[in-house]
């Protein structure tokens, strides 16, 4: 019993960190239509960008801020080359944003080497239902809860979040209205930024990155985010819930190095399952 | 007398380099990973330009080729020359038979669902010891028919040139046919092609298994070059080079995928020089070689579109028009 609760939570703290990546490639497609495979390398800037910062320099607090918007700026520079030149197909842009995700893979190597970097989380753990659980995994847990409250708000309350929204769902339409549909996608790419730096900066502590983790990432990213549709937030929030539990059950109680290939299993079974549904979207 | 078109002059070129190239290099290992590369980007650039198919795991099928060729001449003793048939039969085979259910997918998703095919070949190549395991399989005897046998490295380099323009011949004349023009159709407009006649999903399916089929060749040849074949052989990194070299030879174009292999893997070997003069620092070859791929891929995809091979021919033949009238093109 405490050992499914072990794999549960920790299952759980792994979704966030897929769910967060993926909210970053959601809001990213739903306005661009664009998938950013540079989400990955996003998170590895933002968790190493903290390392940095907090070693000496920034208190904790503000160094995973200063880390975060880092982040977020790097997402703006990305969407730049991804959508920047008007006309590039979607898919062009996915192999661009490949090409993008390789040259902040040789950024990384040239500012922080080859080796995986951690820097200092949360210590120290606490007990739920008689499981040990540590604290930095329940951080990713609220961290991630409260982000996708803080996205839901934004989109449904804000100003700019409406136009994004908008943009979103009828691009014509909100060209009409005075929306800068061009403008709202960067936007968008540097919002991304954002929540895979955040992505980053929690799940570095306890998971040590190195330019090597961006494959990892993205994949884990984007199986979240396919059992949104690409589209949906909540549902890649539930989708990376899903995955993480799944994996880590699979790691529990079957091999513990078939994590990966399990949600990579579920993504595929997903995508072909609903291909009829998800080309639709694509259409629309 | 009749003007020659430009572009029978540059094959002739390419087969003269290509036919001189293994007797005067030094390093041949280069030149045969060149074109192995060129023969698996042919097919990638048959896949992605003419039936509008990303593929971000194509190294997959050369797995498949090459585990082909190390399992059935380590463990079962079958000649190497009814291995290296078989690579590419095995290799299209598979592709055919996940084909079906992957080929579903479209645009990003199938991108993403041929990357995790490519990783889900190599927990299968790592977790089964018939096909390896973590350690790989080792000791593939070298290539031969009958009584001659591969001594050395020159042999396997023209037999690669062999092969390819063989693959080129192939790619050549199922681009020209009916068939062929049924998959450009596609790429268009799936819908538009399936009014038009082109029966759509088999049409994609065989595009994708012959791809598949060459990544399988070239897999085995690699097999028996190296003569090692282990999951870490392929890297998902060695995938996206291809897709770099096809982008920037010109996705849909016969000779795109050489020339962009060709163009990449100088260019690579060049900076893999500079970067190991040991007065620099260890992690400068991985920088640039990162920044290489990504740099290439962003300035090919916004500045060239259509990639090197169709934008020269665009020049040539303007240049030749202009110089006194009808150049055939």
């Amino acid at each position: 019993m405490t050992e499914l609760v072990a794999y549960l939570i920790s299952g759980i703290a792994l979704g966030s960190s897929f769910a967060l990546i993926g909210s970053g490639i959601v809001v990213v497609h739903r306005v661009t239509r664009v998938v950013n495979f540079a989400q990955g390398s996003v998170a590895i800037v933002g968790g190493m960008a903290s390392a940095t910062l907090l070693d000496g320099r920034l208190p904790h607090g503000l160094g995973e801020i200063a880390a975060v918007l880092l982040s977020g700026v790097l997402g703006l520079v990305i969407g730049l080359l991804a959508i920047g030149r008007r006309g590039t197909p979607p898919l062009i842009s996915l192999i661009v944003t490949l090409g993008a995700s390789m040259l902040v893979s040789a950024a990384i190597i040239w500012l922080w080497g080859q080796d995986p970097v951690t820097p200092p989380g949360l210590r120290g753990s606490v007990t739920i239902l008689g499981a040990e659980v540590e604290r930095q995994r329940l951080l990713v847990v609220v961290a991630t809860g409260v982000a996708f409250a803080a996205l839901a708000l934004f989109f449904s309350r804000s100003y700019l979040g409406k136009g994004l929204t908008a943009s979103a769902s009828n691009p014509f339409a909100a060209r009409m209205v005075g929306i800068d549909v061009r403008k709202m996608g960067l936007l968008a790419f540097g919002l991304a930024g954002i929540l895979g730096g955040l992505a980053g900066v929690l799940i570095a502590p306890s998971n040590p990155l190195s330019f090597y983790s961006d494959l990892p990432l993205v994949l884990g990213g984007f199986a979240a985010a396919v059992f949104g549709g690409l589209t949906s937030p909540l549902r890649t929030l539930l989708g990376g819930l899903c995955l993480g539990v799944a994996g880590q059950l699979t790691a529990g109680y079957l091999n513990g190095s078939y994590q990966t290939e399990m949600a990579l299993l579920l993504m595929l079974v997903i995508m072909i399952i609903r291909s009829r549904a998800l080309v639709q979207e694509e259409v629309k | 007398m009749d003007r020659v078109n430009p572009r029978y002059v540059l094959v002739v070129v390419a087969a003269v380099a290509g036919c001189v190239a293994p007797f005067v290099m030094g390093d041949l290992t280069f030149l045969m990973r060149m074109l192995l590369a060129a023969i698996v980007v042919t097919g990638l650039s048959l896949l992605m330009g003419y039936a509008g198919q990303a593929s971000l795991g194509q190294g997959a099928f050369v797995a498949v080729g090459a585990v082909t060729v190390a399992v059935a001449t380590t463990r079962w003793g079958v000649p190497p020359l009814l291995a290296l048939v078989a690579a590419p039969l095995v290799a299209g085979a598979f592709a055919a038979l996940v084909g079906v259910p992957l080929l579903r997918l479209r645009g990003h998703y199938l991108a993403f669902g041929t990357l995790a095919l490519l990783l889900m070949v190599q927990t299968a190549m790592s977790t089964f010891d018939f096909l390896g395991g973590a350690f790989g399989i080792s000791g593939i005897p070298p290539f031969g028919v009958g009584g001659t046998v591969f001594a050395d490295q020159r042999p396997y380099v023209l037999l690669a040139l062999g092969l390819l323009a063989l693959v080129l011949f192939v790619t050549h004349r199922i681009v020209d046919s009916r068939f062929g023009r049924g998959i450009r159709a596609l790429a268009g407009s799936e819908t538009a092609a399936e009014s038009a006649g082109v029966p759509v999903v088999r049409a994609k399916l065989v595009i994708f298994a012959l791809s598949a089929m060459y990544a399988g060749l070239a897999g085995g040849l690699s097999a028996f070059f190296t003569p090692y074949v282990s999951p870490d052989s392929f890297p998902a990194l060695e995938s996206f080079t291809y897709v770099i070299m096809a982008v920037v030879g010109g996705l849909g174009t016969l000779w795109g995928g050489v020339v962009g292999a060709v163009l990449v893997s100088t260019l690579l070997q060049l900076l893999n020089l500079v970067s190991s003069q040991p007065q620099l620092p260890p992690t400068l070859g991985p920088i640039l070689q990162y920044a290489t791929y990504g740099g290439l891929l962003i300035l090919a995809l916004l500045f060239m579109r259509r990639g090197l091979v169709p934008a020269v021919e665009g020049a040539v033949t303007r240049a030749v028009s202009r110089r006194g009238g009808a150049g055939r093109t």
